[in-house]
């Protein structure tokens, strides 16, 4: 069984500090006959925090899904450290990547260890089926998202963010570089939103690279390293949130007037809506 | 459920593990095992009770002289002709139809989705009256189920659109070919003479008496053969539980993995339906009351094979001692036990907040 992985996954493997260990070129991605995403091309800076954010249906969960590779592009492809990701198995991926979909649905009657050892399917095999590295996996990935004491707690009895903690503690426990998550934040409070935000800020200084869909402006503009605005399956903007989030844009791209102050926390811009747009 | 102890050190190792050298590790579940040796004991009860209780019994002190074949007459006889093949027939029985329930089960995320309910036992049953009434000599019942089964899993696999792998199709395509299937057996039965329907009657409820070795034979082979593969396929089945996606993202496949799990499946239920006909609840039972006592996530293969087999045996036993002017099939009697059983289960836990 090959096992070419290295297994902490964070060393550059061989990329400079300015590449990309997964890209997408030319990306086509349909259900069906429905085209949602066409003629997408991304490079996913390493070690960056890459937030994409755009109106509904614009694609941008898709687009995560296909760099995921739980969604087979119509045409076009995803790379993985230059080669096309349906070439390398399944478990060879997610050795590399580990993503989190937007309503991951928790199993009856399983406990919060359990649940975040499940992260370790992809290093296991059928005769290895807990080994010394899995046990410190989960124990590293409970405690650095403050999981710990709740380990042997019931999924199902934990609040909402508690529980948004440790689905992120579970994609952890694989022990990859890459990290995609889809609106991480959605269905918390706003206290618990910034949890998780400051959570995946701590993983991006730690070197992972982060790619995350956000709904809000704001929170993705202080967070973002590389701010990703999506409208219509296209990307329409791509950089630093400070060169590229004005107020044409904003108004191109979600139809909202606003206007664009510096953030008096973190002097991030922060979009403020002129009025509620009319119906 | 406040105050869950809270570890302070969190490498702990939990789920105890079994390893062997450094090519060996698994985890193993002290509260599973637990469970698991109290029913084989359960089993082992079930089976001597089978075998001792009532006017033809085996004394006990006489069981293993008669199994080592050195007693000659009548306990050789209703060891070897009348309850050995019916006991071990129901013990195979029950194992395929709980495993294939929580396949079932865990492939569709529901607790419904059992072959009772997705068409496999009432497609069995329509054949069963095919070719027990309708065109009476053409196959043997059991074969005539089997093609029942297969055609109505068929018709959900095609009705789809998308195979088997999209749960709440497979779910509500199979309630319909379900209905489908009973509305033809009750044609059946509505155009057939009375005494007929009664003989078909106790087929179509499934019942244990009268197997012989050639029987056992056959569901042994299947659950021999088959619930390895559920085994094997039982890690990928726990993804599953997560969703599509995640599962996906952990580089498990999915679909592949739904796919083959509803194959074995199928094949447990078939082989249980043609050897003991379309026997009720016990595949939407046993994995529920298994997981419940193991508490544990996952598709739990080996208790709810157990349970099945100890749940389908008792039942057994029963229709053969309870003193009544009738004998039961044992079908209506696993119906009973099981729709009791899980009533109290779920009572239970509903009180406790837990459901």
């Amino acid at each position: 069984m090959a096992r070419a992985n290295n297994r902490t996954g964070r060393m550059p493997s061989g990329h400079s500090a300015g590449g990309s260990r997964l890209a997408a070129r030319d990306l086509r991605l349909a259900y069906d006959k429905r085209v949602v995403v066409d003629g997408l091309s991304i490079d996913v800076p390493d070690g960056g925090f890459t937030i994409v954010v755009g109106p509904n249906a614009c694609g941008k969960s898709t687009l995560l899904k296909a760099l995921s590779r739980t969604l087979k592009p119509a045409s076009g492809q995803v790379l993985l450290d230059g080669e096309p990701i349906d070439s390398y198995r399944s478990k060879a991926v997610a050795r590399q990547l580990a993503m989190l979909p937007q309503s991951p649905i928790a199993p009856e009657a399983i406990t919060v260890r359990d649940l975040v050892g499940r992260g370790r399917y992809p290093h296991q095999h059928l005769l290895q089926q807990w080994s010394h590295e899995d046990e410190l996996a989960v124990a590293d990935a409970l405690s650095s998202t403050g999981c710990a004491d709740l380990s042997e707690r019931y999924v199902a009895e934990l609040s909402g963010g508690q529980r948004q903690r440790v689905w992120i503690a579970m994609i952890l426990a694989q022990q990859t570089d890459l990290l995609l998550l889809d609106e991480p934040t959605t269905f918390l409070d706003i206290a618990h939103q910034y949890e998780v935000l400051e959570l995946c800020a701590r993983l991006h200084s730690d070197g992972r690279t982060l790619v995350a869909v956000l709904h809000d402006l704001n929170q993705a503009a202080r967070y973002a390293s590389n701010l990703v605005v999506m409208k219509e399956g296209r990307i329409v903007a791509s950089g630093l949130p400070g060169d590229i989030l004005t107020a044409d844009l904003v108004e191109s791209v979600f139809g909202l007037p606003c206007v664009i102050i510096p953030d008096p926390v973190t002097g991030t811009p922060m979009v403020v809506p002129r009025a509620a747009p009319h119906p | 459920m406040t105050g869950a102890a809270s570890t302070d050190a969190p490498a702990r190792p939990h789920p105890s593990t079994l390893r062997i050298g450094v090519w060996l590790s698994m985890p193993v579940r002290p509260r599973s095992l637990l469970i698991g040796g109290i029913l084989v004991v359960a089993l082992i009860v079930t089976g001597v009770l089978t075998l001792t209780l009532g006017t033809l019994g085996i004394a006990l002190g006489d069981i293993v002289p008669t199994l080592r074949g050195e007693r000659q007459g009548r306990d050789e006889i209703v060891l070897t002709a009348f309850r050995g093949p019916r006991l071990v027939v129901g013990l195979a029985a029950g194992a395929a139809l709980a495993v294939s329930g929580a396949l079932f089960q865990t492939v569709t995320r529901n607790p419904l989705g059992s072959p009772d309910v997705i068409g496999l036992t009432s497609g069995a049953s329509a054949g069963a009256a095919a070719f027990g009434l309708l065109w009476p000599g053409l196959l043997p019942l059991p074969v005539g189920a089997l093609l029942g089964a297969f055609l109505a899993m068929a018709l959900v696999f095609f009705g789809t659109g998308t195979g088997f792998s999209s749960p709440s199709r497979i779910l509500l395509i199979g309630i319909g070919v379900s209905a489908m299937s009973l509305a033809f057996v009750q044609w059946v039965l509505v155009r057939a003479g009375r005494e007929q329907a009664t003989v078909l009657a106790t087929y179509l409820n499934g019942s244990l008496a009268a197997r012989d070795w050639n029987h056992a034979t056959t569901i042994w082979a299947a659950i021999v053969i088959l619930i390895p593969c559920a085994l094997l396929l039982s890690r990928r089945l726990q993804l599953i539980e997560m969703g599509d996606e995640q599962a996906d993202a952990l580089g498990a496949r999915s679909s592949a993995a739904r796919a083959l799990s509803i194959s074995v499946a199928i094949g447990l239920a078939t082989a249980a339906v043609s050897v003991a006909g379309p026997i009720a609840f016990i595949a939407l039972v046993a994995p529920q009351i298994a997981r419940r006592l193991s508490r544990s996530a996952g598709p739990n293969i080996l208790a709810s094979a157990l349970m099945g087999a100890f749940l389908l045996s008792l039942a057994d036993l029963l229709t053969q001692q309870l003193p009544l002017d009738v004998t039961l099939p044992v079908g209506v009697l696993t119906a009973i036990l099981g729709g009791i059983y899980l009533g109290v289960l779920l009572f239970a836990q509903w009180k406790k907040g837990t459901l």
